[in-house]
């Protein structure tokens, strides 16, 4: 039985075709990337994983159901959105952003109980933000943003994140220290599927990888073995080296830098 | 509690309020007098003061139906705009949005041109608000369910607002200048000087019922507040919840021009006022609002009918009033409408 996947997904904005025919497989524990050019159809696989949009045809099918046979709830129960960047026009603090996760499980005129403060809590603790749980959620920093949101998740108790570009306008160390609690969150058993610009990050994080061009998918399966030079070098038209490391880890060095004096 | 006291502060503020607007007036009672009237009449304590008739005729025929009325609208028109400001992510809303004011008052000047009765401009009134927030939302429908739903909406309340102005500027072109124009252009500046018994008893029990159901719906509007996609993927239904919220908001807003005509200014500034007080979340926020709304509009009526010898439209008096508050608001406005 396949824990979360899509067969044949096709999907079209009006006439414009976005996604024509992909597969996508997920283990339950496993880090997915997605890589691929701006404008690729990434952002549109991850919305129909999270069932806000309907394929055109093909279906999504999560624990040996299709994602469509789920209410609203039931789907939350298992599968929780870590946005790029949440807009937040009023004023809450931390603890409120992270107690909306708790949502689908309160009844209409309920009052989130004890239960569910307990809950967004210890989402915080686990992240190591319970000290930000007063602040403003606008006044965080970028890297503060991210932790609280995927504590959202947390909270929420699904084990499945899809995280849109988790490391986008995070400064370095924001974007390693992200990258950290992913990995350590997949070693306690949740599930990631998310984008990312960075095929470094992908590397760093192991797990499988699916580039997605012009709404196909070119290459998958293990990090370590899909992304190559080849591959990179057709996704974003460059030109890199994928070099190891002393250590035996990959990186990219783009040709450009050969012609700089050092 | 921080929040329980400043609740309790504005409950005992609209009670005084009320206390006062009742006692003043053309035939000024005081506060010993009009405290003796309440709790005998009321609780039956105590003995009747001299002219009692008298006194019971102004306090509980004239002037309560009359308060009662202001109570009912200063809330109704807070918890709408606090509603709509969280729904539409937009600090800037108010419960005109949709059209619905426009819509309501072009119902009622058209049911002053053609109807003789009071009761059938209220009719008028009360169906043209929801055409004109159903015009809205067909407008937004036409453009399909791409891109984000908020913005079709604000699109279609301008579409919609602007439609129903310009049929309301038709009807006053060519309303008579004599008869009809004068009503006409007096009931569209506010007034609750019309307000008996019978308006008030129609129109209490929905108006009620929408504060509460629509203060209630709190902790939705603040995951609405997030974005539709945030708040389907938290497990909520945005259709059904933004809906209920249109369906209730709109209900308020137009029992509120039924009732007093086009009053301004107050749905767009108490929600700012009360999210100063209490912060964002919509839970305490919007019953903070009616209580806000409530007391504010009781005190605005109050000067309205009392401080000069012609009664002031309240429309106007709470545009004047609101625009500096509006402004010394927006001063909070970079700290993120806290």
């Amino acid at each position: 039985m396949s824990f979360y996947s899509a067969e044949n997904l096709y999907f079209s904005y009006n006439s414009t075709p976005i996604l024509q025919g992909v597969d996508l497989r997920i283990e339950e524990g496993s880090i997915v990337s997605l890589l691929g050019p701006n404008g690729t159809g990434k952002s549109t696989l991850m919305k129909l994983f999270l069932g806000l949009l309907n394929p055109k045809s093909g279906e999504v099918i999560l624990k040996g159901k299709p994602l469509q046979s789920y209410s609203i709830k039931e789907r939350a129960l298992h599968v929780s959105y870590v946005p790029q960047s949440t807009q937040v026009a009023f004023a809450f603090c931390a603890l409120d952003i992270v107690m909306m996760g708790r949502i689908a499980f309160e009844s209409w005129f309920q009052k989130p109980s004890k239960k569910d403060r307990d809950l967004a809590r210890a989402a915080m603790e686990r992240l190591g933000i319970v000290y930000l749980e007063k602040r403003i959620f606008q006044t965080l920093s970028g890297g503060e943003k991210q932790l609280v949101l995927i504590a959202r998740s947390l909270a929420q108790g699904a084990k499945i994140l899809v995280m849109d570009e988790p490391v986008s306008g995070l400064d370095y160390g924001n974007q390693l220290r992200l990258l950290e609690t992913i990995l350590k969150l997949s070693k306690e058993g949740y599930t990631f599927l998310k984008s990312t610009h960075f095929p470094e990050h992908a590397l760093m994080l192991g797990g499988y990888t699916y580039a997605l061009k012009d709404g196909h998918i070119l290459a998958n399966g293990l990090t370590c073995k899909t992304i190559t030079e080849e591959l990179i070098n057709e996704l974003y038209h460059t030109n890199i080296e994928l070099k190891e490391t002393v250590c035996g880890y990959p990186v990219c060095i783009p040709s450009f830098v050969h012609t700089i004096k050092m | 509690m921080k929040n329980s006291f400043l609740f309790g502060m504005m409950i005992v503020m609209l009670g005084a309020s009320l206390l006062i607007s009742l006692a003043l007036g053309r035939y000024e009672i005081d506060l010993g007098t009009l405290t003796q009237l309440l709790l005998w009449k009321l609780l039956n304590i105590g003995t009747a003061p001299k002219e009692v008739m008298l006194l019971s005729n102004i306090v509980f025929d004239i002037r309560l139906p009359r308060i009662l009325a202001v109570i009912l609208v200063g809330a109704a028109l807070s918890v709408s705009g606090g509603a709509f400001q969280a729904m539409f992510v937009n600090p800037l809303v108010s419960p005109g949005i949709l059209g619905v004011l426009a819509g309501a008052s072009f119902g009622a000047t058209l049911g002053i041109m053609i109807s003789d009765s009071w009761f059938g401009v209220q009719l008028f009134s009360f169906t043209f608000g929801f055409v004109a927030v159903l015009v809205a939302l067909g407008v937004a429908k036409i453009y399909g369910r791409s891109g984000s739903q908020t913005i079709l909406l604000v699109l279609g309340g301008v579409i919609s607002s602007s439609l129903f102005s310009a049929l309301l500027s038709t009807v006053k072109y060519v309303a008579d200048p004599y008869n009809k124009l004068p009503t006409i252009v007096y009931w569209l500046m506010g007034s609750f000087s019309a307000v008996d018994m019978k308006t008030l008893s129609s129109v209490a029990i929905p108006l009620i019922f929408s504060t509460i159901a629509l203060s209630l719906m709190g902790k939705y509007l603040n995951v609405l507040s997030l974005g539709d996609q945030d708040a389907k993927a938290l497990g909520v239904h945005v259709v059904w919840v933004r809906n209920s919220a249109i369906l209730l908001a709109t209900l308020l807003s137009t029992l509120t021009v039924v009732v007093a005509g086009m009053i301004g200014w107050v749905g767009l500034i108490i929600p700012h006022i009360a999210r100063f007080l209490v912060g964002a979340d919509n839970r305490v926020l919007l019953p903070m609002c009616a209580l806000l709304g409530a007391t504010f509009l009781i005190i605005v009526d109050t000067l309205c009918r009392t401080s000069m010898s012609v009664e002031i439209p309240i429309g106007i008096a709470t545009s004047l009033i609101g625009i500096p508050i509006f402004v010394f608001a927006l001063k909070n406005a970079k700290k993120g409408f806290a």
